[in-house]
């Protein structure tokens, strides 16, 4: 499944708080990358943040059939 | 390269059934049959197709409320800078423009200029002698229209009608039948002929007998009530009769009338004659047709969505405080809306609960709104602790 935009963005915004305070980084990175933010995005886009989406399902709707409004 | 025969069109379409609207794989069968593509050719189409259907598509989260808020707001501005009123096309004073979609958007109980646009059954289209006499059925008549001069005679307190006969002719109305409809609306007429009608009053003031004349010229005698005028014109090939007035209901009944083309602006009328489903397309139509007619164009996703959110309990509700913010269910949203402290108030007193399920709500309490980045939940993988220290 594709991520939305709202999704990676979250994901890369956590994945960037762990890295700023200190959390090992899961993949190599260049010398000169130094921001946290784009090491986020690089793990992301490498496949590798430890992070998993919790997706919730739209709220299933109950079905009345309509022998139940019958007067017994 | 051969060209694809129907069914090798369809196969390959039917690989995409789930991802494509069926809207989009007809119009691809149709064309692609119709420029006689190869194989390769429809691959490369479907291909761009589907990027551009999921370009098209929402993601979830977005907050396409506020988007469509947004993209009738903007247009909006533009529309106030130009004419009110328009005197449209078919020699009829339409209302269009802002005060139109105000109109719509506020759930008005009647337009300012019902409308309705009557198409014919099959066999009588292209009949203009047919249409015309439908058109004449339609238009209402009241006795006002057919008296050429109104005498009141004070000396023995009555009211001599002249009647214009040739109109009567013309139209169809026989005296007999207006001695008729006068006596069924409880009015004496003691003498008549041909070309006059004669009453007599009681009363011998003379503003009495005025008043009893306007009551009795305004008596409602053929046609269908509430429909002033109706024009016959020939658009697209077949005559349409063009009415100022509106009257779904009556109209419906007349032999000869296609009920499934046939169109009004009243909105509410249509909602009873025809139901919630077709008042929530009239909504979506009327919005887009006076949008485009002043040159403007917006995503017809964002009126459905207003459309839908006017139509969704089942009765056409306007947008504002009287229709859809009004009466909401929960406490803080309508706090928020209008009359804060007594909304909050009464809440309190009746013990009122409040889920926090909405964007205002969440505001207010200070907590991250359920839209955009905020609906993601992320958790932690822990199962994999070792791999990560390497």
């Amino acid at each position: 499944m594709k991520l939305t935009r709202f999704e990676k963005a979250k994901i890369v915004g956590a994945r960037a708080l762990q890295i700023s305070m200190g959390a090992p980084i899961l993949i190599k990175v260049p010398d000169d990358i130094i921001d946290p933010i784009d090491i986020a995005i690089k793990e992301l886009e490498a496949g590798v943040v430890p992070i998993t989406v919790r997706r919730k399902p739209p709220k299933k709707r109950e079905e009345i059939p309509m022998d139940r409004g019958k007067s017994k | 390269m051969k060209a694809l025969t129907e069914k090798e069109v369809e196969k390959m379409l039917m690989e995409h059934a789930d991802s494509l609207p069926d809207v989009i794989l007809e119009d691809l069968k149709r064309e692609a049959l119709a420029a006689g593509l190869t194989a390769k050719e429809l691959e490369t189409v479907l291909g761009d197709v589907l990027k551009r259907t999921e370009y098209a598509q929402v993601e979830p989260g977005e907050a396409v409320g506020v988007v469509a808020a947004q993209s009738l707001g903007e247009p909006g501005t533009q529309m106030t800078m130009r004419t009110f009123h328009y005197a449209g096309a078919a020699e009829m004073n339409v209302t269009l423009g802002l005060p139109r979609i105000m109109e719509i958007v506020d759930a008005r109980k009647q337009p300012s200029t019902p409308m309705m646009t009557i198409y014919l059954e099959e066999d009588i289209r292209e009949d203009r002698e047919k249409a015309k006499e439908i058109g004449n059925m339609i238009s209402a008549i009241s006795l006002s229209d057919i008296v050429e001069k109104t005498e009141t005679n004070l000396l023995d307190s009555s009211i001599t009608f002249r009647l214009d006969t040739k109109l009567m002719k013309s139209r169809g109305i026989k005296i007999e039948d207006v001695i008729t409809r006068l006596n069924k609306s409880k009015i004496e007429v003691p003498d008549y002929s041909e070309s006059r009608i004669v009453l007599k009053s009681k009363t011998q003031e003379l503003r009495e007998l005025r008043k009893l004349a306007t009551k009795v010229l305004g008596t409602h005698l053929a046609g269908i009530k509430g429909i002033e005028r109706a024009l016959v014109k020939r658009e697209k090939g077949e005559y349409v009769i063009f009415t100022e007035g509106s009257n779904l209901k009556e109209v419906f009944k007349i032999k000869g009338v296609d009920k499934r083309r046939t169109k009004c602006n009243d909105i509410l009328e249509i909602e009873k004659v025809l139901g919630i489903e077709a008042a929530r397309r009239a909504i979506i139509m009327e919005i887009l047709d006076t949008l485009n007619e002043q040159g403007l164009r917006v995503d017809v996703r964002h009126i459905m969505l207003i459309a839908s959110a006017m139509t969704v309990s089942g009765t056409v509700r306007s947008i504002g405080r009287h229709g859809i913010s009004g009466d909401k269910a929960s406490v803080l949203d309508r706090a928020a809306f209008e009359i804060t402290v007594d909304n909050l108030l009464m809440a309190g007193v009746k013990g009122e609960y409040e889920e926090l399920d909405g964007v205002v709500k969440n505001v207010i309490v200070g907590q991250p709104v359920r839209l955009g980045t905020g609906v993601v939940e992320l958790t932690m993988k822990m199962d994999k602790p070792k791999e990560a220290a390497k």
